[in-house]
């Protein structure tokens, strides 16, 4: 919609689209449409010629449009996607849960010298959206293990202070979880000349292959345990569908309420607004 | 990829029903602006994937706000307050320019077929329950970028 509202205040627009069903109904100015899967809206990491053409195409309909448009890009990802063709070629033990602090940490271990591989090799890393420096990962370990095992969602786990939280509870909550997510996941994707894996493979790795997963899994009970139904809106954010027991990552939705009405209601909870308006 | 149908039953419903709202918008309101011919026009980038630099103002969860990046950011500044975990994220953390494609702006521009990029992008956080509630923050913008000089943008989801 925004590229409605920019051009109503004078700024021409061309758009990537990654679901052509949106828009069409959107119709946006100029639009090029990506068969890619969400969140590659250039298609692949690490292939200049591929993304430039992406890019050429989309700016390409400000010289050509003359009405609304919906061109569709010819070419598929070069990695077709990537569904199916990688497995983790970094062995980790079993996942368990007697003692998640153990296990995190022992995974962790195993997982750092991959991890600074990746981040000295590409100059960048991506953990840092809860507000820790990627030197303060121990401590993303202890936060997420305090909630899983029962901690509440109300207040910093007294094992987990220190770092510079830029979050409010609950929805730190989902962004420590996110940072640990990265911190694997620029691991097990450092080595060059490998086929890097698709969200799918990387959600079935995390979740069944690995404790981490295992205490998401247990923040979720924790979360359905909750009296604040709330908090389910967090849960369909922090896991994906397909990956929690059978059922809707989201859960039950509160009698008559769709799943957007139930997210506006949760939001200003979820975000901590309603605690700093106490 | 991607159609609806190919993804999740549940994550189909929610996005269905997302776009299903977004029928108020009144298109005819939109004029059609042609802007100076690309080889001389100058681009700026508007990422939903709620970007930001490590020391700014976190995105919070439905922010309605927008965030703006420097072009010669540092990569290892980006952080990324989005909510959503229906989305690949592995490629970006291998490479920023499969999302914020800084780097092949300026290829664009050095050869000629684009005039220039902005000295400043925007960022705001997509996923939203109510696309509406961006329309005070994108007259900002759009104020921003004449003063950037900026002729067209580019709008990039996740």
């Amino acid at each position: 919609m925004i590229s409605h509202y920019l051009q109503r205040n004078g700024i021409p627009t061309t758009t990537i689209s990654l679901i052509r069903e949106h828009t069409e109904i959107t119709r946006q100015p100029r639009a090029l449409w990506v068969p890619f899967p969400l969140g590659r809206p250039l298609g692949v990491a690490d292939d200049p010629d591929f993304q430039r053409d992406v890019l050429r195409s989309a700016l390409r309909l400000l010289d050509t449009a003359t009405k609304p448009v919906i061109e569709d890009y010819p070419h598929d990802a070069p990695d077709g996607g990537g569904d199916g063709v990688w497995s983790c070629s970094i062995m980790l033990p079993e996942p368990e849960v007697s003692d998640l602090e153990a296990a995190i940490r022992g995974e962790v271990d195993l997982l750092t010298p991959w991890y600074e591989e990746a981040r000295r090799r590409r100059g960048r890393t991506t953990v840092g959206i809860s507000g820790v420096k990627p030197e303060e990962i121990d401590k993303v370990v202890s936060f997420i293990v305090a909630i899983a095992e029962g901690s509440g969602f109300q207040q910093i786990p007294v094992s987990a202070e220190g770092p510079n939280w830029r979050h409010p509870l609950p929805m730190l909550v989902r962004f420590a979880v996110e940072d640990l997510r990265a911190f694997y996941q620029e691991a097990v994707t450092s080595q060059e000349g490998t086929k890097p894996p698709s969200q799918h493979d990387m959600h079935s790795w995390i979740f069944n292959r690995t404790t981490l997963g295992r205490a998401i899994m247990a923040i979720g009970h924790q979360i359905a345990d909750n009296e604040d139904r709330r908090l389910m809106t967090m849960r369909g954010l922090m896991i994906p569908e397909g990956f929690w027991e059978g059922e809707v990552s989201w859960g039950e939705l509160p009698p008559g309420m769709d799943r957007l009405s139930f997210i506006k209601s949760s939001r200003a909870y979820l975000a901590g607004e309603e605690a700093e308006a106490r | 990829m991607v159609r609806l149908d190919d993804l999740h039953p549940e994550e189909a419903a929610g996005m269905r029903a997302a776009v299903s709202r977004f029928g108020y918008i009144d298109q005819e309101a939109t004029p059609w602006i042609t802007p100076p011919p690309l080889s001389e026009s100058t681009i700026c980038l508007v990422t939903s994937a709620a970007l930001h630099r490590r020391d700014d103002v976190p995105f919070r969860f439905g922010d309605s706000g927008y965030r703006l990046i420097p072009d010669d950011i540092d990569p290892n500044d980006l952080v990324q307050s989005q909510v959503s975990v229906n989305f690949d994220r592995t490629h970006y953390q291998r490479d920023m320019n499969v999302v914020l494609p800084i780097d092949r702006l300026h290829e664009l521009r050095y050869a000629g077929e684009i005039g220039g990029v902005s000295a400043l992008h925007f960022s705001v956080q997509g996923a939203s329950p109510d696309a509406s509630t961006f329309e005070a923050a994108a007259a900002d913008m759009a104020n921003r970028m004449k003063e950037l000089g900026v002729d067209a943008a580019l709008l990039v989801p996740v």
